[in-house]
């Protein structure tokens, strides 16, 4: 089932994941906003949510984020389903709207990011992690949320490349001619 | 075509049922999963290095901008800090050369005698959830999981996940990590005040002046009451005994023996007549603590105030040890200590007590690696006891060297095989 949908967008989809994990592991683990690691591997499930649907959306959050917890040695498949909720929920943000402005899908973007950072320590709460939540739980949701958006103009048009998902083209309905 | 099908719920549940499945898997211990995790990180390794070049233009400009005005005070403060740690270094250091020939002699384990790799923090946690760094040493330099990371400070973690060259170190401040430690109650004492509004004496400015008139006041009286006795005194002997330059300084350097440096019990304050000195009823001079040049003038030597203070090691028969269990509380909250008797004829906890790694057959650390000290404590109703929130002399946020302790406990550490 999963191949026959994604075979090829896999290809794409791991090469561009090892790349914004090497980013996310090297640049965003040092440059922090007040204190806070700005998640882009999470922004971009979210913005292949907001461009693929959420079908799409938690396919990319999985693979993404089971990729995350091999390199981080964090329990395989925590992170995998905190991203996948990301990009499910970014997904069903994206339905409300047929053809989303570029802001709205930010905030689609920006909004999947905030269910997927919220959700790690859930999850780490049920394997049975003594306090996962960090101090300044709303802070750190708050900018990883905004961080998420302000990429998405970059990281829209990168998921919708690695899904190979074409822009939408609407065409007008064909005028009846009067009875 | 409606929006959210059968088959799309069945994929989302499907995915959602995989990544619990890979959970449990994962936290049962499985062979294949740790395999494809160590190939797919030794794939990454590559990836990483060529981002760490790419970007590191990135990182220096905004770390130029970002923590300017930060480095700038911490410098400032740190040369505050060494200059008061000058002066305590030395004593310090023939404290623990003691210690290491006592442990010799007694044939005991010390951290001094395990083997150690230094290495680099080269990454920190991708997530807000886990407090990990990562360092550029791994297995192929003798480091295994478990072994406990430390720096000049004291204890900064374990090692969680060991590569072939790069290593995961969980700190004491991610809410898994727990060790045993010890407490060191009496060593409250020896916590040092903020220098900043302070004395080298521990003093501030205005306590210093207060000092100087009571003793000037307390001199005059005391010149007055005595100035017959020192004239027949002088008369009977032409040098008497114990009031030479070298006798006063003798008393200056009779240091206090252990406490509190800001305790005025521990400083010794020692105050030199001004003035020429005074005569006998013959018209010789009395010798009295002056300094004189080389062709053995009196130089005129305004009145000094000495202080001098110095930090010893607490008397061993006040320390009382309790031991407990530190664990991590995640980002910015104190670890904590727990699971202590509190008797207090055993220990009185409090705040300020130096809290120690505490060892033992079963404990991933060796003994006596400084930990940090008691900020807080909490009682609790019942058996639970007192809960210590303890501040760490590390500072988390600033690793750049890091050294790995090679040591394993006891009980993990293989038994040679026996040739037949």
């Amino acid at each position: 089932m999963f191949a026959a949908l994604f075979q090829s967008s896999l290809i794409r989809l791991i090469p561009v994941g090892m790349i914004l994990l090497a980013i996310q592991r090297t640049v965003f683990a040092d440059i922090k906003v007040s204190g806070v690691v700005v998640q882009v591997v999470l922004a971009f499930v979210a913005a292949a949510g907001a461009s693929g649907g959420s079908e799409r959306g938690a396919v990319v959050g999985f693979v993404l984020g089971s990729m995350y917890d091999m390199v981080e040695g964090t329990p395989l498949g925590s992170t995998a389903i905190a991203f996948t909720v990301a990009g499910i929920v970014a997904g069903l943000l994206a339905l409300i709207a047929a053809d989303p402005q570029w802001w709205l899908k930010a905030i689609f973007v920006g909004l999947g990011c905030a269910a997927g950072e919220a959700m790690l320590p859930v999850v780490r709460l049920f394997i049975g992690e003594e306090h996962p939540w960090p101090a300044n739980m709303p802070k750190v949701i708050f900018i990883v949320a905004v961080s998420g958006a302000i990429m998405s103009p970059i990281l829209l048009p990168l998921s919708r490349w690695c899904l190979k998902i074409r822009k939408s083209e609407w065409t007008a309905p064909a005028e009846q001619s009067p009875v | 075509m409606p929006i959210y099908t059968v088959g799309r719920r069945r994929v989302i549940i499907a995915l959602l049922l995989s990544g619990a499945l890979l959970l449990t898997l994962d936290l049962r211990g499985n062979a294949v999963l740790d395999t494809i995790r160590d190939g797919f990180s030794r794939a990454m390794t590559p990836v990483e290095q060529a981002a760490d070049v790419v970007t590191s233009p990135v990182r220096r400009a905004w770390n130029s901008y970002d923590n300017y005005d930060d480095l700038e005070r911490e410098n400032l403060a740190l040369r505050d800090e060494i200059d008061r740690q000058r002066g305590t270094q030395a004593a310090a250091e023939a404290s623990i050369i003691d210690y290491q020939l006592l442990l010799a002699l007694n044939n005991l384990p010390s951290l001094s005698s395990i083997d150690s790799a230094k290495a680099q923090v080269v990454g920190g946690a991708t997530n807000n959830i886990d407090q990990t760094v990562e360092i550029n040493k791994g297995t192929d330099d003798g480091i295994d999981v478990g072994m406990p990371v430390v720096n000049q400070a004291g204890l900064i973690g374990k090692i969680t996940n060991a590569n072939a060259r790069s290593s995961t170190v969980m700190l004491v401040t991610d809410p898994r990590y727990s060790i045993p430690v010890e407490i060191l109650a009496g060593t409250a004492d020896l916590e040092l005040e903020d220098p900043s509004n302070t004395t080298p004496s521990g003093r501030t400015d205005d306590e210093n002046d207060d000092l100087v008139e009571q003793s000037e006041a307390e001199q005059a009286a005391e010149e007055a009451a005595a100035e017959a006795a020192e004239a027949e005194q002088a008369a009977a002997e032409e040098t008497p005994p114990g009031t030479s330059p070298e006798d006063i300084f003798a008393d200056e350097v009779d240091l206090p023996q252990a406490g509190d440096p800001n305790d005025p019990a521990n400083s010794t304050t020692t105050t030199l007549p001004e003035g020429p000195p005074e005569t006998d009823a013959d018209g010789n001079p009395i010798l009295e603590p002056f300094t004189t040049d080389a062709d053995g003038n009196p130089i005129d030597v305004p009145e000094t105030t000495t202080t001098t203070t110095s930090t010893l090691p607490p008397d061993p028969e006040q320390l009382e040890k309790e031991f407990g269990v530190l664990q991590g509380r995640g980002q910015g909250r104190p670890p904590q200590v727990r699971f202590l008797q509190d008797i207090p004829s055993l220990a009185e906890l409090q705040v300020g007590d130096l809290i120690e790694t505490a060892g033992g057959s079963e404990s991933l650390a060796p003994p006596n690696i400084p930990v940090g000290r008691v900020i807080n404590r909490a009682d609790r109703a019942g058996v639970g006891g007192p809960l210590l929130e303890i501040e760490l002399n590390a500072d988390l946020d600033k690793l750049n060297f890091v050294r790995v302790v090679l040591f394993q406990p006891l009980t993990e550490v293989d038994e040679p095989e026996v040739a037949e």
